[in-house]
């Protein structure tokens, strides 16, 4: 009752964020211009699941997509974000993004994603107050902006330990050159909204650490995260998760491979992975990735083969046009479990190890 | 074999002919420093923040065959890149100027601004840093 409330309220401060920002940006002329602009990102998706016994999801916490609750959704990837950057001076900026997409409540009731002030110490140190999304894993914190994937969505067996909503705290972030490598080092401290696999007990607010490096040498970068949280009040529950990730993208394709091992007290521990690969021609890129979740332990909670799962996936990316593209993905999606598995929600009891579902998405992704 | 070789001088001529008119130059404040190809991709793609680059409009010509130069990327690889940096309050993408002339005056206000026009737009106001072909 109480996270009910709690959410709804965050959803009105939300709405009232997102309209305040449409007023803003419709009486926005040439003097507020230069403090003040808006950048928008979107999905309208679709997606059929040919398996009726669960349904397929676009993210861990979504509780609705295709398959038991009808062979066709719109909800796995559909959504759209509106964001205000602020320039207050040289150096301190400010962002404010409002995303609306199926949370964890089955609805699109609009969400603060990120909310921040930003100032630049130097042109390599900066310290960021508000909320992020973490970068836990590659690509983790743009999960939502299609149009920055190279797939439909971040592989859900690679993403399943990544219970973070949000974070709320200060972060540091130094970007540094050293001879040809460039990096990114960032590190966070603050409160996290966390969704935990297997987790029929919702959100729970933890505190939370990250350090991650992400590290440029020409057309390859790499990253190396952990992440800590810990809850300590009526749920005793903490996660250690160690990634790594590298991508090699020299134009005309490109190859992204990343792995990840996390601890959870109660769920115990899990191994994830995938390795990706797109051939440009054009504005036409096919891909195709593999992905697999993997428990490796138990924790307390007795579910020794949590989340197991693997997909073999291929697709085509198209930029018909400036700001848009349009992505065909076919997946086909093993259960190595019936106990919460990455991609699915509301597992049916007619489910068992080995079911294949087969999965065709279609996305139109945009930004401006 | 005579003929052969008219043939290839008319291909070199003509060649030379093809670099020059796509002929682009990075240019910096006169007061700055030269810099290195990868040094231009890194500050276009968002990956430094040591310098201010300067962009031409998004639907110009030479916008796109800038970045296909300077980074090896086409406009959606360009945006997808940049996207990233937005939507994670990292940072704005570069300003676009309407022609080559604003980007000179850009350039030539700012020591620490970086732009790009047609070698044959390069004038004392600005220093060029390097030429792409």
């Amino acid at each position: 009752m109480t996270e009910k409330r709690g959410h709804s309220s965050r959803s009105i401060v939300a709405t009232s964020a997102l309209a305040l920002a449409l007023a803003i940006k419709a009486h926005a002329g040439q003097t507020v211009d230069q403090y003040l602009s808006f950048s928008e990102f979107g999905t309208l998706g679709v997606v059929h699941s040919d398996y009726d016994r669960a349904d397929f999801t676009g993210n861990v916490v979504q509780p609705t997509g295709a398959g038991f609750g009808g062979s066709w959704s719109f909800t796995p990837d559909s959504d759209l974000g509106v964001q205000a950057n602020l320039t207050l001076t040289d150096r301190l900026t400010g962002v404010v993004q409002v995303l609306s997409r199926e949370n964890a409540s089955g609805n699109f009731s609009p969400s603060l994603e990120w909310g921040n002030l930003k100032y630049d110490f130097t042109t390599e140190f900066s310290v960021r107050i508000g909320r992020i999304l973490l970068p836990t894993f590659q690509l983790a914190d743009v999960q939502n902006v299609g149009y920055a994937l190279p797939w439909v969505r971040i592989p859900l067996e690679f993403n399943y330990a990544d219970s973070t909503e949000h974070s709320d705290g200060i972060e540091l972030l130094y970007q540094m050159k050293t001879g040809p490598i460039s990096q990114l080092l960032q590190a966070q401290v603050g409160y996290s909204d966390e969704n935990s696999p297997g987790a029929d007990f919702g959100t729970v607010r933890a505190g939370s650490e990250l350090l991650s490096d992400t590290l440029q040498y020409g057309n390859v970068s790499g990253e190396l995260v952990y992440q800590h949280y810990e809850h300590t009040g009526y749920l005793q529950i903490r996660q250690d998760l160690f990634g790594m990730g590298l991508t090699y993208d020299p134009g005309a394709y490109f190859v992204m491979t990343a792995c990840n091992y996390a601890d959870n007290s109660i769920f115990g521990g899990a191994v994830a992975g995938y390795i990706g690969a797109g051939v440009r021609f054009g504005n036409v890129t096919p891909y195709g990735f593999y992905a697999i979740t993997h428990a490796t332990s138990e924790g307390t909670s007795d579910l020794a083969h949590l989340g197991n799962e693997h997909t073999v996936a291929a697709g085509l990316r198209w930029d018909f046009v400036s700001n848009f593209d349009v992505k065909l993905q076919i997946e086909r999606v093993t259960l190595d479990s019936v106990d919460d598995t990455a991609a699915f929600a509301d597992i049916q009891a007619g489910a068992r190890p080995g079911d294949k579902a087969h999965i065709v998405s279609l996305t139109m992704d945009f930004v401006f | 074999m005579k003929s052969t070789g008219r043939y290839i001088l008319v291909l070199l001529v003509l060649g030379i002919g093809q670099v020059r008119a796509d002929e682009l130059v990075v240019i910096v404040n006169s007061a700055a420093a030269g810099m290195s190809k990868e040094q231009i991709a890194d500050v276009y793609l968002g990956r430094s923040n040591d310098l201010t680059p300067i962009d031409q409009a998004a639907s110009s010509p030479i916008y796109v065959e800038f970045y296909k130069k300077a980074t090896g990327r086409d406009l959606a690889q360009v945006k997808a890149i940049w996207s990233r940096i937005i939507f994670t309050g990292r940072g704005l993408p570069p300003k676009q100027m309407v022609d080559s002339a604003a980007v000179k005056k850009a350039v030539a206000a700012n020591p620490k601004a970086v732009g790009y026009i047609e070698k044959s737009a390069v004038d004392a106001s600005i220093k060029v840093a390097l030429t792409l072909d």
